[in-house]
């Protein structure tokens, strides 16, 4: 399980007038779930579209375990992958959609009940594809993924159409992938489900590469943008104490004030030299999505 | 091998190949009774007076017999055309495609097992056609008062030539579909380009050689995909017509043709 590393190094895809992906690195490290994220057209699907040999790059590499995925040897064993939920045919049953499947991988045909019985599909083997639902076609796309047991799991937007408890269902099932060491790259823009989900994050915007790090670096690197939220009687005298320090203080009402520029031992050593008494001091961590807002702000997603 | 199965797999798990089958099956019982009905005045009567040679030509035994174990041929083709088409613009009809060359990067080796499996499908479409053919043309023959004339060498070689046909035809159908990737758009330009793309090329052709005294030019016809399959299998010569291999050599060319570009295109397609 040691190969299952992602390595994406000066990857670039120009369309007609678009750079879609524009000298793009980062790495994804097995054994950690990585969030893909970044805004709508930010090139997330094409990336992930190269990454597996499906769209040509203009430039650059990416690698799995080292090789191309043209290179594979045994690609299913190496690499699942979920692109998207709609790509069966919709007159053929789903049991029938994974014996294609591993008929062309030269896997055993009983290898296809045994995933469809792990995403609890095998009431719908016999259905037609046209009759599942958005969250049984996502269910499919995952056990066709599993079928070569691969060390390193693609998913591209897996969230998208499942209910609250199938999306308790994948968070589970991807975080314990990991735990057993295997390399799980997930793009969404479902970021309070990515806060929950994923150890590290790669963020892009506009083909560009706008973060890279575990969750908790890049929440601290934009830590510059942390609230404290102060609550005073003399609300006059504290917001002239901390324009004095330069910080930006927005009446939150109630007595409440938001600052920003100072930290909170900052709020709490200027309230005390100005004599100023304070009923609450906190300090309010951005949250995923803040933060995923300011870095890819003005980043114009529609090009 | 592997994705030949696969490939194959993929047709049966699906519903075109029998609703195409059906509508070859309605087909073949249609021409055969037409057939057979042409047959039966032109084996009991003499040629009209004042037909021409090409006419006359026809009024024959071996002519008729090979007509009629091959019959169905011409709308046998059109199907196994679009069953061809079907095995590729499927693919992108349902997005499989994706699933397709993640499972085979090598996408060279899908193309040719999308080849093989719609030449495959042509063969069963000959095999079921053939199986009906020559059961009834026996007894028509023999009801008429013929032999049967099944051991001719003519004979059997039509025969066998339209297993060639149906199985480029196939091959034919995939390197189609490849350069028209909407399903319904290859279907329709395939159909269309198939029933009046053939009447109107002999309709061209010949009106141009007689227009400008150029017979040759009345041959070209035969450079037709379809128009050289009916060529291919007729079981005398026609004076005035090519000889029956260069259908086969034509139609070859054309699946190469087809098949080497189809190829390459997807080869690097972008799928997206």
């Amino acid at each position: 399980m040691s190969d299952g590393q992602i390595v994406v190094s000066g990857l670039t895809k120009h369309y007609k007038n678009v750079r879609a992906v524009d000298n793009l690195s980062f790495t994804v490290e097995p054994g950690r779930v990585t969030g893909f994220l970044g805004p709508n057209g930010a090139g997330k699907t094409t990336t992930l579209r190269m990454l597996l040999n499906l769209v040509k790059p203009t430039a650059g590499t990416a690698t799995i375990g080292g090789q191309r995925y043209a290179d594979l040897k045994d690609p299913l064993h190496t690499v699942g992958a979920v692109l998207e939920a709609s790509s069966a045919h919709k007159g053929r049953t789903g049991i029938n959609h994974l014996r294609v499947i591993c008929a062309a991988a030269g896997f055993p045909r009983s290898r296809a009940d045994e995933v469809l019985a792990m995403v609890g599909l095998t009431p719908a083997a016999k259905r037609k594809f046209k009759g599942y639902s958005l969250g049984m076609r996502q269910r499919l796309g995952i056990a066709a993924a599993m079928l070569g047991d691969p060390k390193v799991l693609v998913l591209d937007e897996p969230a998208n159409g499942l209910d609250p408890e199938g999306i308790r269902w994948m968070r589970d099932l991807l975080k314990s992938l990991a735990a057993h060491g295997r390399t799980v790259l997930v793009s969404s823009h479902l970021l309070s489900e990515m806060q929950l989900l994923a150890d590290d994050l790669v963020i892009i915007a506009a083909g560009k590469l706008v973060r890279q790090g575990t969750v908790t670096q890049v929440m601290d690197s934009m830590a510059h943008s942390a609230e404290v939220r102060v609550r005073t009687p003399q609300v006059e005298e504290l917001t002239s104490a901390l324009a004095e320090l330069n910080a930006t203080v927005t009446p939150n009402g109630d007595g409440a004030l938001l600052v920003t520029g100072v930290d909170a031992p900052g709020v709490g050593r200027a309230a005390l030299k100005a004599g100023v008494e304070l009923h609450e001091l906190t300090v309010e961590r951005p949250d995923l999505e803040r933060v995923f807002l300011e870095l890819t702000a003005g980043k114009a997603a529609i090009r | 091998m592997n994705l030949v199965r696969s490939e194959f797999l993929k047709i049966r798990t699906t519903n075109a190949w029998w609703l195409f089958g059906l509508g070859a099956f309605a087909m073949l019982a249609l021409t055969f009774l037409i057939n057979a009905v042409g047959a039966h005045y032109s084996l009991t009567e003499p040629p009209p007076e004042g037909a021409g040679p090409q006419v006359s030509a026809t009024y024959d035994e071996v002519y008729q017999a090979a007509n009629l174990y091959t019959s169905g041929q011409f709308f046998g083709l059109l199907f196994v055309l679009l069953l061809g088409i079907v095995v590729i613009t499927s693919e992108f009809q349902h997005q499989t495609v994706t699933t397709t060359f993640l499972t085979t990067p090598h996408r060279t080796a899908v193309i040719v097992a999308k080849f093989v499996a719609a030449a495959l499908a042509g063969f069963g479409y000959w095999l079921v056609t053939t199986a009906l053919n020559i059961p009834a043309t026996i007894i028509f023959l023999n009801a008429e008062g013929f032999s049967s004339h099944l051991g001719d060498t003519s004979v059997i070689r039509a025969i066998g030539l339209n297993l060639l046909a149906y199985v480029l035809w196939g091959i034919l159908g995939v390197g189609f579909g490849v350069l028209i990737r909407s399903q319904i758009g290859a279907t329709v330009t395939a159909v269309v380009l198939y029933l009046i793309g053939t009447i109107a090329g002999a309709v061209f052709f010949s009106l141009i050689a007689n227009w400008l005294d150029w017979e040759w030019f009345e041959d070209l016809q035969f450079g037709l995909p379809s128009i050289a399959s009916g060529l291919m299998v007729s079981g005398t010569n026609i004076p005035g017509q090519p000889q029956y291999w260069v259908g086969a050599v034509v139609l070859v060319a054309w699946v190469a043709v087809t098949g080497v570009i189809g190829t390459m295109i997807t080869r690097t397609r972008d799928i997206s």
